[in-house]
């Protein structure tokens, strides 16, 4: 076989996977940077006006509630996913019947459409028909019912119980591999030394794992940034942009209100925050090493 | 004295083990609540989706008194269900067809071959996992648009395609690169094809991690809904997630309906999810773990 036929041969094989992924991921980003530089409705002409949209931006009250959110978004699931996955896979990680079970039932959230998961909680928090508002009736405790994604004030938080419930899966699989990695020789000397229960824990288990906690953070990061589905779904970023994201406010700026330049601006500051983000968390977790 | 001290350290030994003991009871049993909480949402969903609209509203918590199975035949046919369920799966099969073919050529590629901007494509592929999702939405639209592509089933099945390149091609690179030479040395002096080498012998010996690649790429395409959301307006182009959301909208009286649509929607992914949990599990860690 001569050279150029094996040239031909590696052209031939990238070329298509390059120009479809170039296109569809990479272009739009270099677009979106292009058309914030513009004033455009979609229909009319798109007039220039420079660096004047992300001037908007900067001052924008509903931006930078958005972005508080999204920030949010980040917290819950620090707190709210690493702690109980963490937990669970602790008493989980075996591979008995029973523990199995538990974990295809952890993890089945994964799985589902965002949609349907979205419809599900809206259904629980029905401020007349809900299950949640149903169930504290039942326990006497009525004074307690709220609108819990029509009232502004508490609407985000809202949002965090179906937001933890379908990730603590991923992360509970991601601590079990992690903690079947642990040499069993490691356990064996954590025994003879007389090292058991919470010593062994936080003595060997956690920093033998602490690698993986950093990537779960990193992957909390960036996984907020991407629940779309849920609060549109949800809310539609309401009531009043109580529930707006970064993402759902591109997304109303763009095909709601058709400013598609300012919409773009979105994009732009959506691609840069999340580069930033995770180029903070990278430099953060290196840096005790 | 020494009679003493072996006392008590064994009513020591005792007493821990005893503490321990309940210890692990409250854990398993606080573990069990959680199981619980995790699957009842779900299994709420298909009990109601079987009620009658009075039941659901008056006893949210109750199984049905009649098994309504008229709710899902109604929710099939006259909600377009039906119509959406196959856009669903066509779109989602040829994305992953697709997703499946070019991924895997690339990755032997990658994998195999020596070139000079071998280093470059790899990185390429690779940063571009750094860009989130939704912010490509806009242009897009914008790009799709002036394609003349919104509208069409084209106008998802690229994107899915895109999108899942590179989790596709990542461990698929990994799993080639195991794989000994001299298989296809051997190959190669029986005087095989490039081309020869790539379907007869990487695509099988690769098969595992096709699996794997394969439920990840078709359970993303058949659960996406912001791309249908922005480039489907049509009514019967329109996915299974998008049509639920829509339904729900529309709906909002007939919950008995709407749940028997979202009953519907689910069904196929949880077959899936129990017949492969293995491969499921390891293909959304593994995709996610990558970037």
């Amino acid at each position: 076989m001569n050279v150029s036929t094996i040239k031909r041969f590696i052209a031939l094989a990238l070329a298509p996977s390059l120009v479809l992924y170039a296109l569809f991921v990479f272009v739009p980003v270099i677009w979106s940077a292009y058309y914030s530089l513009f004033n455009w409705k979609g229909i009319s002409e798109a007039t220039f006006i420079g660096f004047q949209n992300y001037v908007e931006l900067v001052q924008d009250d509903i931006f930078w509630r958005a972005l508080k959110n999204n920030v949010v978004f980040v917290l819950a699931s620090v707190l709210g996913q690493v702690p109980i996955a963490l937990m669970l896979s602790i008493v989980l990680f075996k591979n008995n019947f029973f523990q199995r079970l538990l974990r295809t039932a952890v993890f089945m959230p994964m799985v589902l459409s965002t949609v349907v998961i979205g419809l599900i909680w809206s259904y629980i928090y029905h401020p007349q028909i809900g299950l949640l508002n149903f169930l504290l009736d039942f326990l006497k405790l009525g004074h307690l019912k709220l609108q819990w994604t029509s009232d502004a004030n508490i609407a985000i938080y809202a949002l965090i119980p179906p937001l933890i419930w379908s990730y603590v899966g991923l992360y509970l699989i991601i601590f079990i591999s992690a903690l079947q990695n642990i040499p069993n020789e490691l356990n064996d000397a954590a025994k003879i030394d007389g090292a058991t229960g919470l010593t062994k824990l936080v003595k060997i288990t956690l920093p033998m794992i602490w690698g993986t906690i950093q990537v779960a953070i990193i992957l909390c990061i960036s996984g907020s940034l991407k629940s779309f589905d849920l609060v549109y779904i949800m809310t539609k970023g309401g009531p009043a942009h109580a529930t707006e994201l970064l993402a759902t406010y591109m997304y109303n700026a763009t095909f709601s209100t058709y400013r598609y330049g300012y919409g773009s601006t979105i994009s732009t500051a959506i691609v840069i925050i999340s580069l930033l983000l995770i180029g903070i968390s990278q430099w953060l977790t290196n840096k005790p090493k | 004295m020494s009679k003493t001290i072996l006392a008590q350290q064994q009513f020591r030994y005792k007493h821990t083990f005893q503490l321990k003991r309940i210890i692990s009871y409250l854990a398993w049993i606080l573990m069990i609540i959680y199981g619980m909480l995790t699957i009842y949402p779900l299994f709420w969903l298909m009990i109601s989706a079987f009620k009658s609209n009075a039941q659901f509203f008056n006893e949210p918590f109750a199984l049905p008194d009649q098994w309504n199975y008229s709710n899902f035949i109604t929710a099939w046919t006259t909600s377009k269900m039906g119509r959406a369920f196959l856009n669903s799966t066509y779109v989602s099969l040829f994305a992953l067809a697709l997703t499946l073919f070019l991924s895997s050529l690339t990755s032997y590629v990658i994998a195999r071959f020596s070139f000079k901007l071998k280093g470059a494509t790899l990185l390429f592929f690779v940063i571009g996992m750094l860009i989130p999702i939704h912010s490509t939405l806009v242009p897009l639209f914008i790009l799709m648009k002036q394609l003349k592509i919104l509208n069409t089933h084209l106008a998802l099945i690229l994107p899915y395609t895109a999108f899942a390149l590179p989790t596709a091609i990542f461990i698929l690179t990994a799993y080639l690169r195991e794989v000994p030479k001299e298989i296809e040395e051997a190959a190669y002096i029986d005087g095989a094809s490039l081309w020869g080498v790539f379907f007869r012998i990487m695509l099988p010996i690769s098969l595992p991690a096709l699996s794997t690649v394969s439920i990840l790429t078709f359970l993303h395409s058949w659960n996406d809904f912001s791309f249908a959301l922005v480039f489907i307006s049509k009514s019967t182009l329109k996915t299974l997630p998008l049509a639920v959301s829509n339904f729900a909208d529309g709906f909002q009286v007939d919950y008995s309906l709407t749940l028997a649509a979202m009953t519907l929607s689910v069904v196929p992914t949880i077959i899936i999810y129990l017949l492969f949990q293995e491969q499921v599990m390891k293909g959304m860690t593994a995709g996610a773990v990558k970037g």
